[in-house]
């Protein structure tokens, strides 16, 4: 790869890639920092420049601090067990068992529901499905309906984001053990590496790079929950499971502050963005080059 | 000897419980999408009162909310109109990322670190904190809204960062350079090297992407929303939007128009399916 | 390879079949009724033969746009534009707001992207907040004296056409009160909060273990419920504007505040003999719908919009609904003993910013031909199925629940009073109700977390 050749390769590979997702990202990000510093409100034809002003507005809104921290302990849960999960079962679906294509079409369905019809459903298991089966044991567990417990709500969170997040992931897992190198595994094999010694020492290590994948788009996704967030809680009970993006998302249209909820989101993103860039690095460092 | 049978055993004991395992995880993965199947069939009332019955339904069940469905979403074309967002969106993400992410790994200067961290980074932006300045661009300024292929060029840019990442990761793991400096030597330049040699490696991922890129546009629904306003450009989401009200849902025809809507990708999933297997890595380099 | 496939059709295959047998539209399975009335389409003719009304002609081949956040009347807004069209040459393309986004984000980002609809179907607090910036001035239109008293005026002029009025209320399935307690049943005889815990006592002593069906949706308890403190004050919009103020500044202290502790006195009578009283943020909306039509409970604390969810809960058009005042204490003459409230909901906003003379003129003339021309008048009624705000429309709505808020307000019946709160409003208080509902809080810490919430109102 010599250097002389790369001003022409840079336009013929970089540039229209780059092109799209600078005009249609970067661009409308940069100028949505510029209306934080603005009084704006989304509406009015006027815009005066308020320095810092949201931001101060920001450090007050106590609710936002509170759906931060409880947005934390959720990306922690959903973070640790999609990835186990989905890891575990990409690992079962490449291992040739029987039916393993009817077993990854099946896994791919959660990515299928979306919306009003994933908080429907949802509410249905929760509130009918467990109840019943409360009803029929006696448990205490199902007593009543998990979404009217605050950290049963909670939890119903963290659930239906693994069922959605880890059939998502899985497809990437799966993907990464395909690209696997097949010699390397037979000559471990061979060498009398099994179980959890071939899985420790030659995959994990190999797979490295699809976990820092999976790891990040977990992460982020997680910090951005809004749709299952809003379609199956919205808040419910009394406000107690708002997340940080829907309270960014309600701050600016519902509560009408437009330039607190903006200045809000790039807190956030700020935040999400040390975090998983810290993951990045952290986990790239263990990738192996073919 | 007799460790290795015991070896043996424990495997095949080891096999039975994580096939268990599956089968019990795999229910419980499927039962929702189970649930939107059989409700589709049944009236509203029998959906809230009876979910989970197929057959002892008052009413019955009855394919009337697919039809229902199917003419109020003008199913044809709101169909044309996913389809040639969806497939022209997927090709110019997989073809433009591919090619970005081929440069950053192999070109180890500033504008590459620059670049890959940007779109790392971006990647966290939520989208709700550029909905508003986005529009104000485009329509306000620009004016080109209401057009299919700015929709088009939209999806490619917002998924332009994690195609670029999926494809940089496999790309540094799973291509060996050896492979483009063989070639390089033999006389090829870089186009021929990436569309000859290093494109067709990418199979498994390119699978991967396509069926992420092409369920995240055929599905999405807010993007769109902002972008097309023309009854005859919307897409199939935008479509379902009279099965709302704001107190009350239709519940049979929103799970059976859901049910039309995304049988295409998982049709494309299936085909797909296929090409990962066929494109395992260590097949191609031997 | 070839395993491949076959296991992914069989996936589909289940899927594919139903696609099929849709197209044919064939039925099977057990017990299918085909008298089933849902069947039917229920949308009354409209008369069109005779329309009076003075088309301009030079507005045909305008264009217009409607934003439509009202989604119930979606299908029906459609088909008034295609008629309206029909007979004045201007096309009217309505657009929804449909789930997940609200109709003032739909707006500001319409507005943003430089091509906002001429006319926009708005709940009133947002009209308030566009109007000065956005909104053509409407204060000279003809039929602001057809719709006296449901108008909302913004520094003394008026930027929206009110759509609709809507009511809300204790909402009572006269059949089922009757055979349960084996006589007839007049709601005027109950006058007084006593008077209904009284029924709710003979109906359980009757065997109707929990009479009552009560919302915890934060929309309900935020909006519907609580909102009775501010607009029972004096039972107008004024009044209601008053008691904010005087909350904000404190004049009014809440914990002493006669219609608060009222108004809590009423919700706890209906906490008490909820349904779901086991479990009562579990509570599911359309099953409330069914368990009134069914007879499972007498009463639902909801508004006339509830008619789709009873409708397809099998209710038929003739049944005997009606709405109970939200008693609040024993004096009969009290009005809000003998009144319920309705006041306009949904409001139509003209754009003032982008729109040309000859759009804002054909909105307009959209506007009056609903008011005035036979035509408009049915289809407001029968096709939308709304209860008009003007005076000069004759007919009636014909599903129970409407057509009791009608007779109400037509009877003077009805306070017409409407507490323009801030948008966030109904999320945030309805959370501390629900919290109230749920009994994991108090009078005192519901009275602190509203008193609370107007503090940071500036």
């Amino acid at each position: 790869m010599k250097k002389s050749r790369g001003g022409k390769e840079f336009c013929g590979f970089a540039l229209p890639g780059m092109f799209c997702f600078v005009a249609v990202v970067i661009v409308p990000f940069l100028y949505g920092v510029y209306l934080t510093l603005t009084d704006w409100n989304g509406v009015s034809s006027v815009k005066n420049f308020v320095a810092l002003q949201n931001f101060a507005s920001v450090l007050t809104d106590k609710q936002f601090w509170s759906s931060l921290l409880l947005t934390f302990k959720y990306v922690i849960f959903v973070v640790i067990i999609v990835n186990i999960l989905a890891f575990a079962i990409a690992y079962l679906l490449t291992r040739g068992i029987k039916g393993q294509n009817f077993f990854r079409a099946g896994f791919f369905t959660p990515n299928l529901i979306g919306g009003l019809v994933l908080g429907y459903i949802w509410q249905f298991v929760f509130s009918r499905v467990f109840v019943g089966i409360g009803e029929a044991t006696g448990w205490s567990l199902f007593e009543v309906s998990w979404l009217s417990d605050p950290s049963l709500a909670f939890a119903a969170l963290v659930l239906v984001s693994v069922w959605q997040l880890s059939g998502y992931m899985i497809l990437i897992y799966v993907a990464g053990f395909m690209g696997l190198n097949q010699d390397v595994l037979e000559a471990a094999s061979i060498d009398g590496a099994t179980g959890w010694v071939k899985l420790k020492n030659i995959i994990l290590p190999l797979m490295m790079s699809s976990i820092t994948i999976c790891l990040f788009l977990t992460l982020s996704r997680a910090f951005m929950v809004y749709d299952v967030n809003l379609s199956l809680t919205a808040g419910a009970p009394y406000g107690t499971t708002e997340m940080a993006a829907m309270h960014v998302y309600e701050k600016a249209f519902t509560s009408r502050q437009f330039g607190v909820g903006q200045a809000e989101a790039l807190i956030l993103f700020v935040i999400v963005a040390i975090i998983s860039g810290i993951q990045v690095y952290v986990t790239k460092k263990q990738e192996v080059e073919a | 000897m007799n460790k290795t049978t015991i070896g043996g055993n424990k495997q095949k004991a080891a096999n039975a419980l994580a096939m268990t395992g599956l089968v019990i995880i795999f229910i419980a993965y499927m039962f929702p999408f189970l649930m939107v199947v059989i409700n589709s069939m049944k009236e509203k009332r029998d959906i809230i009162k009876s979910p989970f019955s197929w057959l002892y339904t008052i009413k019955g069940l009855s394919l009337d909310n697919f039809v229902k469905a199917f003419t109020q979403m003008d199913f044809p074309n709101a169909f044309k109109n996913s389809l040639i967002v969806t497939v022209s969106a997927t090709v110019l993400v997989t073809l433009l990322a591919s090619m970005l992410a081929y440069y950053i790994v192999r070109h180890n200067n500033k504008f590459s670190k620059i670049a890959f961290a940007l779109m790392v980074a971006s990647m966290i932006i939520p989208f709700q904190a550029i909905m508003i300045p986005l529009v104000s661009i485009y329509g306000g300024t620009l004016n080109v809204l209401n057009h299919r292929i700015t929709l088009i060029f939209m999806h490619t840019g917002f998924s332009m960062a994690m195609s670029v990442f999926m494809f940089h990761g496999f790309i540094k793991g799973n291509i060996p350079i050896a492979l483009e400096e063989a070639a390089y030597i033999d006389g090829c330049n870089s186009r021929q090297i990436f569309f000859k040699i290093v494109f067709p490696l990418l199979k498994p991922i390119i699978s991967t992407m396509v069926i992420l890129n092409s369920l995240a546009f055929w599905n999405d629904y807010l993007l769109p929303s902002l972008v097309l306003t023309d009854k005859e450009l919307l897409t199939l989401p935008l479509s379902t939007y009279s099965f709302y009200g704001t107190y009350s849902a239709d519940y049979g025809t929103i799970m059976a128009g859901l049910l039309l809507c995304v049988i295409p990708i998982l049709i494309l999933y299936v085909v797909l399916q296929k090409q990962i297997i066929g494109g395992v890595v260590s097949g191609a380099v031997k | 390879m070839k395993k491949a496939i076959l296991s992914g059709v069989i996936v589909i295959a289940i899927l594919a079949a139903l696609v099929a047998v849709a197209v044919s539209g064939c039925r099977f399975g057990f017990a299918s009724n085909p008298d089933d009335p849902n069947e039917v389409d229920t949308a009354e003719p409209i008369d069109t033969s005779v329309d009076t009304f003075q088309y301009d002609p030079s507005l045909e081949g305008t264009s217009i746009t409607l934003l439509n956040s009202k989604a119930e009347i979606q299908n029906a807004l459609v088909e008034m534009g295609a008629e309206f069209e029909k007979r004045s040459g201007v096309h009217v393309e309505v657009m929804p707001v449909t789930d997940g986004d609200s109709p003032y984000t739909k707006v500001v980002s319409l507005y943003n992207s430089g091509n906002p609809p001429t006319m926009s179907i708005l709940d009133t607090t947002d009209v308030i907040a566009l109007a000065e910036e956005k909104a053509a001035d409407l204060s000279g239109e003809a039929w602001l004296k057809e719709a006296e008293g449901y108008l909302t005026e913004v520094n003394g002029k008026v930027y929206s056409f009110p759509l609709c009025i809507e009511g809300r209320g204790i909402i009572y399935n006269k059949q089922v009160i009757e055979e349960t307690l084996g006589e007839s049943f007049d709601p005027a005889s109950i006058r007084t909060l006593d008077d209904f815990v009284a029924l709710l006592d003979r109906l359980v002593a009757a065997g109707m273990e929990e009479p009552v069906s009560l919302a915890m949706e934060d929309w309900s308890l935020g909006a519907h419920h609580l909102q009775y403190i501010y607009e029972t004050y004096d039972g107008t919009s004024a009044g209601a504007a008053e008691a904010i103020e005087k909350i904000k500044s404190g004049q009014l202290d809440l914990s002493t505040y006669d219609r608060m502790s009222q108004f809590l006195d009423m919700f706890d009578v209906l906490m008490k003999y909820n349904v779901a009283k086991g479990d009562p943020l579990g509570a599911d909306y359309d099953e409330m719908a069914i368990d009134l039509v069914d007879g499972k409970t007498a009463f639902w604390f909801n508004g006339n919009w509830a008619w789709p969810n009873l409708e397809d809960a099998d209710a038929e058009k003739d049944d005997a609904y009606g709405f109970l005042p939200y008693f609040m204490n024993n004096d009969p003459d009290d009005f809000v003993n003998r009144q319920i409230q309705a006041s306009p909901s949904k409001q139509v906003m003209l754009d003032g910013v982008v729109a040309t003379e000859q759009q804002l003129a054909a909105a307009k003339e959209f506007l009056n031909w609903i008011v005035y021309s036979e035509i408009g008048q049915q289809m407001l009624v029968k096709t939308c199925n709304i209860i008009p705000p003007f005076q000069n429309n004759p007919y009636e709505p014909s599903d129970p629940l409407s057509r009791d808020i009608y007779n109400h307000v037509h009877d003077g019946a009805a306070f017409n009073a409407s507490a323009i709160v801030p948008n966030d409003h109904w999320s945030i208080l309805g959370a501390a109700m629900q919290k109230y509902l749920a009994q994991r809080s108090d009078r005192a810490e519901l009275i602190a977390s509203i008193e609370d919430y107007w503090a940071q109102q500036q």
